[in-house]
């Protein structure tokens, strides 16, 4: 399930081009500009309380109006928002006219005490990882920002560190703020205006252009960006996929079709793989070699993934084909390694455990390169760990010779090999789940199919490991040899 | 996985420490093929050892195979579990343990 919804998840990603990807970038940063509209607005309303408090230094009558102003405008362009669901091609440039007036009123009330105002509009217009815009909204804010201090200069906060006189002119402090003796002294409107114009807009714009510099950078930057990881999405998904078929081309080359074979009667065989990746380096295989005998592989690559995947399909084909030809197993088995190792740089190599049934007799001959011990469960008995003669692992080193051994399987006998992510699969404190655990779950019900002994052992271990997620590969074939019936015999 | 390394002339001692399995074989891998050069004994010191899995004993055969070529190589203080799978896995035949 999990598996499913992240593929779908890919596809759907991939379904977005970049330029969808830009279009819903717009969308969240309109949505974000009617948050910052809506701040603006209770910035402004509180602003209007604290004056009509007396805490700000500011007649009544010259903030209400455009304060009042401003809140119509705010809630106009959030009416529009609404409307649009914040989705139109156009709002961007609406959103950045209205704050920039919005902000315009505010700078022409607070003038230099709130010199941060000027730069606002354009910090957020980099959100939209649009140049164009961020020099748009750079340009305009020049122009509005240089008419609201030119207005401010005569009807906003004074700044009384720019304020000029001619030589000898007497102030009379009345009581109250200085600002009011300044205005009693007959300060020219011409000279505040060009004061504030030299001595507060220009620094100010100084800087703001330097913000303006880094804002446009901030917008070409976030695009490229946009556009690298829509590239990087585009190829992991198409990885993702051929990763999927790769594990079903996997899957599909090992015998998955139950019962296996349906006419025979004198033995049951079930198999199953779980690559703790989406391919792995296990690998079990049975085929009838002729009408009498059965092949057995049960095999482990070393290392995982890809190339594990890539080494265990090899493998695989090498050690069917030399099977095919009739040999014994461990005739099979240096044939193989002889195989692979003339042409084995990265030194990999596989362990394997094979065995050939004679199917008439129940004798069963097998060798093993390296692989984990057999279980073998006598016709009376419980399963137990047969521990056979091992000889090196395939791939290795090359001229090994195996040696083979011979057992004589009784009807009601069952053999169960695997590979090491059974005995080893571990839980989320690092302790594995070992031989005996394995053992256990085997005798758990000994005489039940071999398809019903996998799900003990599976679940045994999904009990053992609980959330812990699956390191290694799991695989695990079980073979029963039956008594003929009396009919057949 | 920790590597401690100690190297005396043309002797290299390698002592690890943890885990080798497929996520730090590569770790090993790239130790062996930065210091293997020009060294006539290679001793592994696995008595902190604690795990080894397939990665593992393809780095060390590796390792094997180019010590074959130009000295020694000895693997000490190996503990059961490894011991274990050296064994299952034909490990013990090649490689020199002590």
């Amino acid at each position: 399930m999990k598996e499913k919804l992240r593929s779908l998840f890919y596809k759907l990603r991939v379904r977005l081009t970049a330029d969808e990807m830009f279009h819903e970038t717009e969308v969240q940063a309109n949505r974000l500009g009617a948050l910052i509209l809506l701040c603006s607005g209770i910035i402004l309303v509180l602003i209007l309380a604290l004056t009509a408090m007396g805490v700000f230094l500011l007649p009544l009558s010259s903030v209400f109006s455009p304060t009042i102003q401003a809140i119509v405008e705010i809630i106009i362009l959030l009416i529009v928002c609404h409307a649009v669901k914040c989705d139109a091609w156009w709002l961007k440039h609406l959103l950045m006219i209205g704050l920039v007036f919005v902000y315009a009123r505010l700078d022409c009330m607070l003038t230099h005490k709130a010199a941060i105002l000027m730069v606002l509009p354009v910090v957020f217009s980099s959100r939209y990882f649009s140049r164009r815009l961020t020099v748009f909204t750079s340009i305009l804010s020049t122009v509005v920002f240089f008419f609201s201090a030119a207005w401010g200069a005569t009807h906003g906060l004074i700044n009384l560190n720019i304020v000029t006189f001619p030589a000898g002119t007497v102030m009379i402090a009345t009581g109250g703020f200085l600002g009011e003796a300044i205005q009693n002294a007959g300060a020219s409107d011409k000279m505040l205006v060009t004061n504030t114009l030299i001595f507060d807009y220009l620094p100010k714009w100084l800087m703001f252009s330097i913000t303006s510099i880094i804002s446009c950078n901030i917008a070409r930057r976030g695009r490229e960006m946009v556009v690298t990881q829509h590239d990087k999405d585009v190829k992991s998904a198409r990885i993702e996929s051929e990763l999927n078929l790769a594990t079903r081309i996997q899957a599909d080359m090992l015998p998955n079709i139950y019962p296996a074979f349906p006419d025979r009667k004198e033995f049951d065989i079930y198999a199953t793989m779980d690559p703790a990746k989406e391919v792995g380096g296990d690998f079990y295989d049975f085929f009838l070699i002729d009408p009498d005998h059965l092949c057995m592989v049960m095999a482990d690559v070393s290392g995982k993934g890809v190339p594990a995947a890539l080494f265990m399909m090899a493998s695989k084909i090498i050690l069917a084909n030399n099977a095919m030809m009739g040999k014994s197993p461990a005739q099979i088995l240096s044939d193989t390694n002889a195989a692979i190792c003339s042409n084995n740089r990265e030194e990999m190599f596989v362990t394997v455990w094979l065995g050939i049934l004679e199917i008439s007799t129940g004798k069963l001959t097998a060798a093993n390169a390296g692989h984990e011990y057999p279980v073998i469960k006598r016709s009376d008995g419980g399963f137990e760990l047969f521990k056979d003669k091992h000889g090196f692992v395939i791939g290795g080193m090359s001229g090994v010779r195996y040696k083979e051994y011979e057992l004589t399987l009784t009807p009601g006998s069952k053999i169960f090999v695997y590979t090491d992510g059974v005995p080893e699969a571990t839980d989320s404190a690092g302790s594995m789940f070992g031989t005996d655990a394995m053992l256990a779950a085997l005798n758990k019900d000994p005489a039940a199919e071999p398809e019903r002994i996998l799900k003990n052992v599976r679940g045994a271990v999904d009990e053992f490991v609980k959330q812990a997620e699956q390191f290694d590969d799991l695989t695990m074939l079980c073979m029963e040899y039956k008594a003929l019936s009396d009919t057949e015999q | 996985m920790t590597i401690n390394k100690t190297k005396n002339g043309n002797e290299l001692l390698l002592s690890l420490e943890g885990r080798l399995d497929t996520l730090t074989a590569p770790e090993l891998e790239k130790e062996f093929g930065a210091s293997l050069a020009g060294v006539t004994s290679l001793v592994l010191d696995f008595e902190k050892l604690e795990y080894i899995s397939s990665a593992g004993l393809r780095v060390l055969l590796s390792a094997q195979k180019v010590m074959n070529a130009q000295g020694q190589m000895k693997v000490c203080h190996v503990n059961e579990t490894v011991m274990e799978i050296f064994e299952v896995t034909g490990f013990s035949d090649i490689l020199t343990i002590e």
